[in-house]
């Protein structure tokens, strides 16, 4: 059931039975087409009604009514830019801003700061109070990841309910009353949860920052890229922060069908895994001194290629095994899928390293694509390592070091035994030791691709930030090797958006899935998308 | 009951007997009599329509008609629940600790017919934390009752359950707002809830409750025995019945005085309460608890019901009057007044959190000669600002009695612009 409502001089059609903040997010027009400034309010967080500021006019009612805790009936007039909201606004600022320390110029709010943008779109000129401000804790460290600033508060409460509503772990509280209200953990219990750093994305002021990201640069000094976070198979929304050529932060981009508008506190240290001082920067190969040297790609592949075509040649294609990444995108894996059944390989898998997960975002497989390497066939549960210890195996294409996990071949004796050894990885690792062939490759925040998160949903990444050195996609050093080795269907050079597209014609279940189709919010598989359906329809 | 139509002092004829607070006591003066008529003669419904006809309404400051209150309550299948508001904080009122203390039956007994008309399984006695001879009272009463088959299974044979719960406060004003008190019994903080929903809709512990004022229950027998149009013969057309003016301030007499609303205030300042001291005048009277805007000696012709406080632009409130004679300083009135709202604000709301506060600071300011002018306008702008625009009323509360203080007063505040001498050094000194 709908409603028609208007509100200044839009009409619009929301759900019945929603407060009004709320059925103007749900249509998508709060903060673009209306503007109603709010503090404690937040989409993923229970209604609190206490700061005030989103009070609008609704016409037949007598008071200044709060949007967020006002149901949408049909016919309902609301004026959210009339003198008397106006007003009331100033007001709010005013008295909002009496005991801010309002220490703007050191803070590192500044520039995404709330109290700043809204003290300026609806407050009043200058400062009218001489008074004392409170004067209350400064930096104080409450947890492992966030730095706290008591002076700064406006006590809307966010952090507090994101705790006890999301994490269920209820570490900060209210405290005293009036103006001496302070938030504050509970003596001797820190802020320390798989979540803490979304308090300081939900505070609009400056009470609550990162250790991690304080004082490293100034917002506006950051290109904002949008990416998906690699560290689990839930596929969060993000959108990184780049500044000096590297990752400074990553914050939750909001997709209510992922991440809401959160992610977890090691899903933002797996981000600036992307400038890790270990990362791979040029090809090396194995000379007969045994030790790696650098290589120019072209000399890499085709030693790869070389010592490839001499073992097929002599032994058939069934000595050699295909170890995929789940951390390389749906396109990566499917140019590897089709290298492989071109060259007649049949020990594929791609092993997932599996770990806790909490039903809240932090899913069991630690890689963003294990839905995808799956759907596009390989094994994901590691027992190709079973293949490799047997000694059916003579030779490895090894995309990334997830197989050294030690649910699967735990050290590098196994690998060692092999003739040849080909590794495509973004960091240095144990592999290292027993690789011929070493390829750097790109990281998801480095490339075009789309990544299958464990609900089915294909999510866009995107070439937003350069490599620290020469690295290629996995995509790209398979199709290269292809054509080293004169597999039909590869000519060495990469478009992920043609290989996405005949992914969607060659896998009923991508299809429809192309990567210019893909959105910012993701498309679902196939047969995900034709349940969601279904379900829909029989509701 | 006894109550003749002549008596006025229906609420508080038999206080100043021991024995009333005992339930045999109690009973001697015809107790129970109201309570037992309802459950053997009186369907819920015909209880509520009989106070609803009689008029009475909330006697905790809000002044809303009782027996529409209760008609809010669901039917459904959740238990319904009642709360005894006794939670009296309000600076100037005490009438309630004296029914508390020495007629706590004559609450019980008003709790159980509201209890029988709401359908509510089991009342919450919230007494004030400093309350302690009053919450000792009203437990002694309860397990009277209990004993005497008043209360538990099976009341009076009727077959009505009713269980009566007695819950100290901790001592903070704000519990005494209903949502706030709600909180509080849940073990919660004590800060008033964003209404919708309201609490017959969902009330404490998530069920249908009805909470009323402890005068309000007492008035609640004498109704239901004597009838709608006995209980309109006192007071006025619009706010019939007796209220418990509690007087207090500068006058020779002050007590507990219960007169018909509709009294006019000069009367309960000088005939029953004495009047200020020889060589005195009256300055001002705040008419019902530091809440409610003052009003200046020129107007004290005005009856004390609220459809005529209304065109004073104040209000009944509690019904507690303060009286303040010429030697008062307005000012510091206004300090302890906004002293007292800032200390007890819950800190929700951004305007009552530090309106408060700013208002105690600039009325310091002045008070010890640092104000200008232009604070004057800042206190009238940020008063403004806290009106009607909060979760609940205690904003408003502590906005009002400013606004009035500066409407009737302002030359106080302006005369001490610029001097560190306060113009009224007597001021508080008696």
């Amino acid at each position: 059931m709908t409603v028609r409502i208007t509100v200044d001089d839009l009409e619009i059609e929301v759900r019945e039975g929603r407060m009004l903040l709320q059925a103007l997010d749900d249509a998508g027009l709060l903060a673009h087409e209306i503007e109603i400034p709010h503090f404690c309010w937040h989409p993923k967080l229970s209604i609190d009604g206490s700061c005030r500021l989103c009070q609008v006019e609704v016409e037949g009612e007598s008071k200044l009514q709060i949007a967020c805790n006002t149901k949408v009936v049909d016919g309902m007039v609301v004026r959210t830019d009339s003198e008397r909201v106006r007003n009331a606004r100033a007001g709010v600022m005013e008295l909002l801003l009496v005991n801010h320390p309002l220490d703007c110029p050191i803070c590192d709010q500044a520039g995404e700061c709330k109290l700043q943008d809204f003290a300026f779109d609806h407050g009043r000129r200058a400062c009218r109070s001489h008074e004392p401000r409170r004067t209350l804790a400064k930096n104080v460290a409450i947890g492992p990841e966030i730095v706290f600033d008591q002076e700064r508060c406006i006590l809307c409460r966010r952090c507090v309910r994101f705790c006890n509503e999301v994490t269920g772990t209820g570490e900060l509280g209210v405290f005293g009353r009036g103006d001496a209200s302070v938030v504050d953990t509970f003596p001797g219990v820190p802020l320390d949860n798989a979540y803490s750093m979304n308090v300081a994305d939900i505070c609009p002021v400056g009470a609550l920052t990162t250790r991690d990201f304080r004082f490293k640069v100034r917002v506006w000094d950051l290109d904002e890229v949008d990416g998906i976070c690699t560290g689990c198979a839930r596929g969060c929304n993000i959108r990184l922060g780049v500044a000096k050529g590297a990752v400074q932060r990553a914050v939750p981009r909001r997709n209510d069908a992922v991440n809401g508008t959160w992610m977890c506190d090691p899903g933002r240290s797996s981000c600036r895994a992307v400038g890790a001082p270990d990362r791979l920067t040029e090809p090396r190969l194995r000379g007969r001194d045994g030790r790696l040297a650098p290589a120019d790609i072209a000399t890499a592949i085709e030693a790869a290629a070389a010592r490839i075509r001499r073992l097929v040649d002599a032994k058939g294609a069934g000595v050699l095994a295909g170890i995929a990444s789940a951390h390389a995108t749906n396109e990566d894996l499917f140019a590897f899928w089709k290298f492989l059944d071109s060259i007649g390989a049949g020990t594929r898998g791609a092993p997932v390293v599996r770990g806790a997960s909490d039903g809240i975002l932090i899913e069991p497989e630690k890689a963003a694509n294990a839905r995808g390497a799956r759907e596009i066939g390989f094994d994901v549960t590691g027992a190709i390592a079973e293949r490799i210890r047997s000694g059916a195996v003579d030779a490895a294409i090894v995309l990334g070091h997830d197989i050294l996990d030690a649910q699967f071949l735990g050290g590098t004796e196994a690998l060692a035994t092999l003739d040849t050894l080909v590794v495509l990885d973004l960091h240095q690792s144990e592999l290292h030791h027993v690789a011929d062939v070493l390829i750097p490759t790109r990281h998801a925040a480095e490339k075009d691709g789309t990544l299958t998160n464990s609900m089915g949903r294909v999510q866009r990444v995107r070439r937003a930030l350069e490599p620290p050195g020469q690295a290629w996609s996995e995509g790209h050093v398979i199709s290269l090797l292809g054509a080293a080795l004169g597999l039909a269907g590869f000519d060495g050079g990469w478009d992920a958006a043609s290989v996405s597209a005949e992914l969607a014609r060659s896998n009923p279940r991508f299809a429809g899935i192309e990567l210019a189709k893909v959105g910012s919010g993701g498309l679902d598989l196939a047969d995900v998308a034709v349940a969601a359906a279904t379900a829909s329809g029989e509701a | 009951m006894r109550n003749a139509p002549f008596v006025t002092n229906y609420l508080s004829e038999h206080l100043a007997d021991d024995a009333y607070a005992t339930l045999d006591g109690y009973q001697r003066a015809d107790g129970y009599a109201a309570a037992r008529k309802a459950v053997r003669e009186l369907s819920p419904d015909e209880v509520i329509e009989q106070i609803e006809l009689s008029g009475l309404t909330g006697r905790g400051g809000a002044g809303f008609s009782t027996g529409r209150k209760w008609s809010f309550m669901p039917r459904d299948e959740r238990p319904a629940l009642l709360v005894c508001n006794a939670d009296e904080s309000e600076p100037g009122s005490f009438k309630d600790r004296l029914l508390l203390e020495r007629a706590p039956h004559k609450i019980l007994e008003g709790i159980l017919i509201a209890a029988w008309a709401t359908r509510a399984q089991k009342t919450f006695v919230y007494v004030r934390g400093e309350y302690a001879a009053a919450a000792a009272a009203v437990e002694r009463a309860v397990a009277e009752a209990y004993e005497g088959g008043l209360l538990g299974d099976d009341i009076m044979g009727s077959g009505f359950r009713h269980e009566i719960v007695v819950v100290r406060g901790a001592g903070a004003y704000i519990c005494g707002e209903e949502t706030g008190l709600l909180e509080s019994l849940e073990g919660k903080k004590g800060q008033p809830r964003k209404k919708p929903p309201y609490p017959a809709e969902r009330g404490a512990f998530g069920l249908p409750t009805t909470v009323n004022n402890v005068e309000t229950f007492a008035h609640v027998p004498h109704i239901i025995a004597n009838g709608v149009a006995w209980f309109r013969s006192f007071g006025t057309e619009q706010s019939p019945g007796t209220t418990l003016f509690g007087v207090s301030g500068q006058v020779l007499r002050p007590g507990l005085f219960e007169l018909p609303l509709g009294t006019r205030l000069d009367e309960i300042v000088f005939e029953h309460a004495g009047g200020v001291p020889e060589g005195r005048k009256v300055k001002g009277v705040i008419p019902g608890g530091v809440s409610m805007p003052i009003l200046p000696a020129g107007q004290l012709d005005v009856r004390m019901a609220n459809e005529f406080l209304h065109e004073r632009h104040t209000r009944l409130g509690t019904g507690g009057v303060i009286v303040m004679d010429d030697t008062t300083c307005m000012v510091r009135v206004a300090s302890v007044i906004s002293y007292f709202f800032r200390d007890e604000s819950c800190g929700q709301c951004t305007q009552c959190r530090e309106g408060t506060g700013f208002i105690n600071k600039l009325v310091d300011r002045i008070e010890r000669g640092a104000g200008e002018e232009r604070d004057i306008g800042i206190l009238l702008d940020v008063a403004g600002s806290m009106e009607g625009q909060t979760i609940c009323a205690f904003s408003d509360a502590a906005a009002w009695p400013i606004q009035a203080l500066l409407r009737h007063f302002r030359s106080d505040f302006e005369a001490h612009l610029g001097t560190e001498t306060c113009p009224f050094p007597a001021s508080f000194e008696s």
